[in-house]
């Protein structure tokens, strides 16, 4: 199981250091000069070069990658080119819990709502019940997650102009607090934000059950006389599971996509909302920052699923 | 040929017909055993055959190819006709301007009768915030969306295909390599990489490609980043699927026996190993055609694909989403409407295919 654990661990550092090496070399090569658009219009030579000095500008790229990997261990983002003086952990800090709770209760709500709904679609195969939940969940997954945000907009904003619904179309709450007016908030925001994997976890909790009920073993537990309640529960759902903790790190990486999508649709000031802005802006500080720390929650999620292997699969706990 | 199209009528005429133009000959390798004179009778069936019998049984996959038709053909001769509808008439702006004009994507006209339209016989499709008309913009943007399409499927077949058989038939470092690359874009989402390009050098080629004739005008510049970048994101999975094939590929007999009568390394995968991948690769690539078109429209709603004069799905739902307090639900639910035909009609038409070559489900 060490063995195992220590082999991802280097896997997924290199994937940092890939992704870190990635978006240096990005602002590195990005064209314009940022400290030409800081001093603005008019400038002498001694004050450009000595801003250039002060973000370190002037060295080599090896050495400029060293310094970024050196703060970024350090937890020190540096300082915004559009901001001056302002550390870009600063304009950071009010996103992160903000994308973080739309984040976990969006895959709280994933796994939660779309295993057991897959599970019910296996053990209801091919009735009306079953095609019906699967046509939907299959429309779900198949539609761009924007193009559902859109939709379920026009459907709040009809619903306030016709019926007096009453209920905000866009903006977020308190983050981490939940009075009724934030609830009207993040309601539909989360809800999009879980549709699509909610679809798939169905989907694909429900090839694995039909998979594992086809298995002799199963047969084996029903021929003992076994209720159908302990079958599936006992004998079927762990086996369920390596499947979905596998997709469980891809939902991840889909739900850091899919967040500058919602962020933007429902007007939410996430940090997905603050690399789009410092994209228009240019300000590669940030950018680098946002990107790193999306990049290390993706890889953080795989790391999880990795440990939640070794949790359900006795065979990794045995080799 | 001629000998298989008597053969095929005469066991089923009708059904069989499409088969013989669906079939070109470099997809099936074993041409040399057509039916000789005795066996007329005795239908010999390739394995493409059977998969495409299958596939045509499969409703909902015809009717996703015919919907994927219609947008094709929408977005190549619907524009040229539009543009011959209806007459000239005296705007308010502009003067007189003609269908050329009016139906063409990038005209707009402010005006209490020309902005936020619903459809009627002068707009089809009605017109947007700046009285542009829909329809046009639509189609302009199915072909974008299409173009973008066509050209990451390309580079995304090349590049998967070529680096998938040399990491799976010679491993070794290029094998380790691919592993690691691979590994690292699953990690690193798809899209931030595609938005990071298109947002950092989007202004770059707004600026140097747009000079580019046919591609670059009309605020598509930054499509070829996007695309590049979209290809780029999306080669690493064609490579492992390819990679797992060629793996069970080489081990077999046939490829045992290429070998061992003398054929060269690029021979086996030149000539035994590509072909065998034909089925792998189409409903692999018709999969990522969904993710493709789904992504561009996805960079275009963030304001990072084509820009403004220039039309494209992700776009017009964008600028028709900052209307839906107004009220105009319609500018927004057309594009909404027409992305997900299209996207649903490739992932049904890919999930059609990977059943149909699936050689498990023999009908």
């Amino acid at each position: 199981m060490l063995q195992f654990l220590t082999k991802r661990l280097i896997g997924l550092l290199f994937v940092i250091l890939g992704v870190t090496f990635l978006t240096f070399i990005m602002g590195y090569f990005a064209p314009g000069d940022p400290i030409v658009q800081l001093l603005g219009q008019h400038f002498s030579r001694a004050e450009y070069l000595q801003l250039k000095h002060a973000y370190g500008l002037d060295l080599p790229w090896y050495q400029q990658y060293y310094n970024f990997l050196k703060h970024l261990v350090q937890f020190d983002f540096g300082y915004s080119y559009q901001y001056k003086n302002r550390a870009v952990w600063d304009i950071l800090k009010d996103g992160v819990p903000i994308s973080a709770e739309l984040g976990l209760w969006a895959l709280l709500i994933q796994v939660l709502v779309g295993v057991p709904l897959g599970i019910f679609s296996a053990l209801k195969a091919n009735s009306w019940l079953d095609t019906t939940n699967m046509g939907v969940m299959l429309a779900i997954y198949a539609v761009p997650v924007f193009v559902l945000g859109v939709l379920v907009q026009v459907a709040i904003v009809w619903l306030d102009q016709h019926v007096g619904f009453g209920w905000p179309a866009a903006n977020w709450g308190n983050a981490w607090s939940y009075s009724w007016s934030d609830i009207q908030f993040k309601l539909f925001p989360i809800l999009v934000y879980a549709a699509t994997g909610v679809a798939y976890f169905a989907r694909l909790s429900r090839t694995s059950m039909l998979e594992v009920l086809r298995q002799d073993y199963v047969r084996t537990a029903r021929a003992k006389g076994m209720t159908e309640r302990v079958v599936v529960y006992r004998h079927a759902f762990g086996n369920i599971l390596i499947p979905i903790i596998t997709y469980l790190g891809y939902a991840i990486s889909f739900l850091v996509a899919g967040a500058f999508f919602i962020e933007l649709i429902f007007n939410i000031p996430g940090i997905a909302d603050i690399t789009l802005s410092s994209i228009q802006n240019l300000d590669y500080p940030v950018i680098q920052a946002t990107t790193v720390l999306l990049a290390v929650v993706v890889v953080l999620g795989n790391l999880l699923a990795d440990i939640l292997y070794t949790v359900v699969d006795p065979r990794i706990k045995v080799s | 040929m001629d000998t298989k199209d008597q053969q095929s009528e005469s066991v089923s005429p009708g059904v069989m017909l499409p088969d013989t133009t669906l079939v070109p000959t470099i997809l099936t390798p074993d041409t040399g055993t057509y039916p000789i004179e005795g066996d007329q009778k005795k239908k010999s069936t390739s394995p493409l055959q059977d998969s495409l019998r299958r596939l045509r049984r499969d409703k909902r996959a015809m009717v996703s190819i015919g919907v994927i038709v219609f947008f094709i053909v929408l977005a190549l001769i619907g524009p040229p006709i539009y543009q011959h509808v209806g007459g000239p008439y005296q705007s308010s702006v502009n003067g007189v301007v003609g269908p050329s004009q009016y139906h063409s994507f990038s005209y707009e006209e402010l005006g209490q009768n020309t902005q936020d339209q619903l459809p009627s016989a002068h707009n089809w499709l009605g017109t947007d915030e700046i009285g542009r008309d829909i329809l046009a913009r639509l189609m302009q943007g199915v072909l974008i969306s299409l173009a973008v399409a066509l050209v990451v499927e390309l580079v995304d077949i090349a590049l998967g295909v070529l680096i998938g058989v040399l990491a799976g038939y010679y491993g070794g470092w290029i094998d380790q390599l691919l592993a690691r690359f691979t590994d690292l874009m699953f990690a690193f989402p798809g899209l931030l990489f595609v938005i990071l390009i298109a947002g950092i050098f989007g202004n770059w080629a707004d600026i140097h490609l747009s000079k580019i004739p046919v591609v670059g005008p009309n605020g598509n510049a930054r499509l070829l980043l996007v695309s590049l970048a979209l290809a780029f994101t999306t080669w690493p999975l064609m490579a492992r699927y390819v990679r797992g094939q060629t793996l069970q590929l080489k081990e077999q007999q046939f490829i045992e026996a290429a070998r061992s009568s003398g054929t060269s390394s690029w021979g086996i995968i030149i000539r035994h190993i590509i072909p065998n991948l034909f089925s792998l690769v189409i409903v692999v690539a018709t999969l990522d055609i969904s993710n493709t078109i789904i992504g561009e429209a996805g960079i275009s709603f963030l304001g990072l694909g084509v820009q403004a004069p220039g039309s494209s799905i992700g776009l017009m739902i964008a600028a028709g989403s900052q209307q839906i307090l107004a009220g105009h639900f319609w500018e927004v639910l057309v594009p909404c409407c027409v992305l997900a035909a299209i996207v649903l009609a490739f992932s049904f038409l890919g999930d059609g295919l990977r059943d149909a070559f699936d050689p498990k489900s023999k009908d």
